[in-house]
């Protein structure tokens, strides 16, 4: 990755938090120059597409995903529960994540039921076979 | 990558961890995410993250 895509790559992530959703290519600059930029940054994982949309700019996601992570104020939705954790982690806040009937409150970075547990089903080797199915 | 309740069903096979360690490993792996410093993390790096929280064996080798 070189100075210019990480420049590009820091500035979607910046725009994404700022804007509480993914922004548009138009948003960052020339949309041809941008989406050539994310084309390559995809390719390196550092975020993922669908088509010319951002789709993950881990650990947020763009789409509507079961869950829900209400965090600087804001809600935001995970990839999956490690990402929903990891959105509290990039904002450096607590939060509170929902997932069906389950709702748990993260301060100090501590999760405050500690009954529950975390299921990964794919080998960290496969993990990017296919990141949305991960 | 899910939540479950403890006892509760889950699906056969993967790896299984408390909802403790997966805040600590979210931390650790997402937390300079926005750092205006970022860099992209190695294979190196994220596998001595997952090294360094007990996440070890073959599920958790990255390659």
């Amino acid at each position: 990755m070189d100075d210019k895509d990480l420049e590009l790559r820091n500035l979607t992530y910046r725009r994404f938090v700022a804007l509480g959703r993914a922004p548009e290519p138009e948003e960052l600059g020339p949309r041809d120059e941008v989406l050539a930029g994310w084309r390559r940054l995809h390719e390196a994982h550092a975020l993922v597409l669908d088509g010319d949309a951002i789709r993950m700019a881990n650990p947020f996601s763009a789409v509507a995903t079961p869950y829900r992570v209400l965090a600087g104020e804001r809600w935001w939705y995970g990839n999956c529960a490690w990402d929903a954790f990891g959105i509290c982690a990039a904002l450096d806040v607590d939060g509170r994540i929902e997932y069906r009937d389950v709702a748990v409150e993260v301060r100090d970075r501590r999760p405050d039921d500690e009954s529950l547990v975390f299921h990964c089903l794919v080998p960290a080797a496969q993990w990017w076979d296919d990141i949305v199915y991960t | 990558m899910n939540l479950f309740r403890s006892g509760e069903p889950r699906p056969e096979g993967g790896e299984t961890i408390t909802v403790t360690a997966l805040c600590d490993l979210a931390h650790a792996w997402w937390g300079d995410r926005l750092a205006p410093d970022w860099r992209p993390h190695t294979r190196e790096q994220n596998q001595a993250i997952l090294d360094r929280l007990g996440l070890t064996g073959n599920f958790w080798r990255l390659s």
